[in-house]
């Protein structure tokens, strides 16, 4: 090549480009001039045009490949495999700290208050078993926006799938499932919820079972409080936002004595089984057996979910004044 | 639509074929390319969300396949060197006549053997502008470098398998042998 005369030499990039079609219609004029004068160039060129009839030949996709196909079918499969593995997070600073939302493809699996730190590190997702992690996209934004209007008192119900399977336990699944039917303005008690799941007796394994609750607010476990009527926790130590949640959903409270607790004298009542709602000094309640009862802070809140006013103690003609 | 799993079939439907063949291409016959592209495709699907919805996918999953193989052939190279492997002869653009028998004695099988021996950034070069049409400026950030240095890849590529084919008769205007 370096034997070439110096013009060959300096128009070899153009002759190339025109060989293979990318160049611009003034180079392939000076290159067409060229090669009429120029012999060596001119076989040159023939030889890059028919390389590049080879190369279309090696561009043609050869009919249905069997290799090919397979090779997909086993990449489904992986897909497959991580799809149902793998949870999408974002983090959000918010006014309660740093939020982390995670969802699968099942639904919104993990809504968590970093406590410890920024960052993933910082979150049970980093020592969660069999879990693939990835960075989030907008979608979790939307969700975001949704807790957040939860938060300001601006919106009642967090129609969200859900995806339980970072529940330790089919135990602690039951307890969240029955959580989720509490509604919105109402409380129970834990031992109320260990009558619901049909395990009287395992209050405090209840207890445990919210404490891990991976999906707070969306799951309530706000709405369940101590037969005292003493909030008793919350997200570890996060009184204050429990009793922040429940003066959201119109739940009247107290922060006298030992610590924040319901105002159960300024509560409707619902007892087990009922449709009717009470006052708390209904003559009706004091005819039946003692058992864990539902408390509403409203009116609204009670008749949202159907239920209507006792005709004993007619809430509805005197209503509890606060 | 959860994580735009249906979409994400879509992207595998469209691209898996291609993206296999860019990497056989790419790493050559003794390399694993179904491995590379499940990992491409798997990177892809855990990065997919984030991706804005303007990307162009295709050229993203070039650039995640380009920096697999990128990463096979150093290791590779590496491999080599620990077991004393003859490294830059193998390296030329030309092929002995006994290889040339055992390809195919068409310039397009030709071609696909001198390609297997063209240094690693212009046998890219060459696979994703002549065999996948990428633009010069896609494969200069696959590469590393600019869209000039990724044109003169391509054209080095392809002076070299020019010059490898001499000789065969398999281009018009040269003496057969």
């Amino acid at each position: 090549m370096s034997n070439k005369p110096a013009v060959c030499v300096r128009i070899a990039d153009d002759l190339l480009a025109t060989g293979i079609g990318e160049a611009s219609p003034s180079a392939a004029e000076r290159v067409g001039r060229h090669v009429a004068m120029c012999g060596s160039c001119r076989r040159e060129l023939e030889g890059y045009r028919a390389l590049e009839g080879a190369v279309t030949t090696m561009r043609a996709v050869s009919p249905p490949n069997e290799q090919e196909a397979q090779a997909r079918q086993r990449l489904e499969t992986r897909l497959t495999d991580l799809r149902q593995r793998l949870l999408a997070y974002r983090i959000f600073p918010s006014p309660l700290g740093h939020i982390l939302i995670a969802r699968s493809e099942l639904g919104i699996s993990l809504v968590e208050y970093l406590d410890r730190g920024t960052s993933l590190k910082a979150s049970r997702l980093a020592s969660e078993p069999g879990v693939e992690t990835a960075e989030g996209g907008p979608d979790l934004e939307a969700t975001y926006r949704d807790l957040m209007e939860y938060l300001n008192g601006r919106r009642q119900r967090l129609d969200w799938p859900l995806d339980l399977r970072l529940a330790r336990s089919d135990f602690q699944r039951s307890v969240l499932q029955a959580t989720v039917a509490i509604p919105y303005g109402a409380v129970v008690s834990y031992v109320g919820l260990a009558h619901d799941i049909g395990k009287a007796t395992a209050t405090r394994a209840v207890a445990q079972a919210l404490r891990w609750n991976p999906l707070p607010i969306a799951i309530p476990c706000h709405r369940v409080i101590g037969a005292s009527g003493a909030l008793t926790g919350y997200a570890g130590s996060k009184l204050g936002l429990k009793q922040r949640l429940l003066t959201i959903e119109g739940v009247p409270t107290t922060k006298e004595g030992d610590g924040p607790a319901i105002r159960a004298q300024a509560m409707y009542v619902l007892y087990p089984g009922d449709r009717e709602y009470c006052i708390p000094t209904c003559p009706s309640l004091d005819t039946r057996t003692p058992a864990p009862v539902t408390r509403f802070g409203s009116r609204r809140h009670a008749e949202a979910v159907g239920l209507a006013p006792c005709t004993t103690c007619r809430p509805d003609l005197h209503p509890i004044s606060r | 639509m959860v994580m735009g799993e249906e979409a994400f079939s879509a992207v595998v439907s469209a691209h898996h074929d291609e993206i296999f063949r860019y990497l056989r291409r790419a790493i050559g016959p003794a390399g694993d390319a179904e491995d590379l592209s499940q990992e491409t495709f798997l990177r892809a699907y855990r990065a997919y969300a984030t991706l804005p919805k303007d990307a162009n996918v295709r050229a993203w999953l070039f650039s995640i396949a380009t920096n697999l193989a990128k990463n096979y052939f150093r290791a590779e190279t590496r491999r080599r060197r620990a077991y004393g492997e003859v490294q830059g002869g193998a390296r030329s653009a030309a092929i002995t006549t006994q290889e040339a028998e055992l390809l195919s004695r068409e310039a397009g099988g030709l071609v696909e053997g001198i390609v297997q021996r063209l240094p690693f950034k212009q046998r890219l070069a060459f696979t994703q502008r002549k065999i996948h049409g990428l633009d010069y400026g896609v494969i200069g950030k696959n590469l590393g470098c600019s869209a000039e240095s990724a044109r003169a890849h391509v054209f080095q590529a392809l002076r070299k398998i020019r010059q490898g084919l001499d000789g065969y008769g398999l281009l018009p205007g040269e003496p057969a042998q």
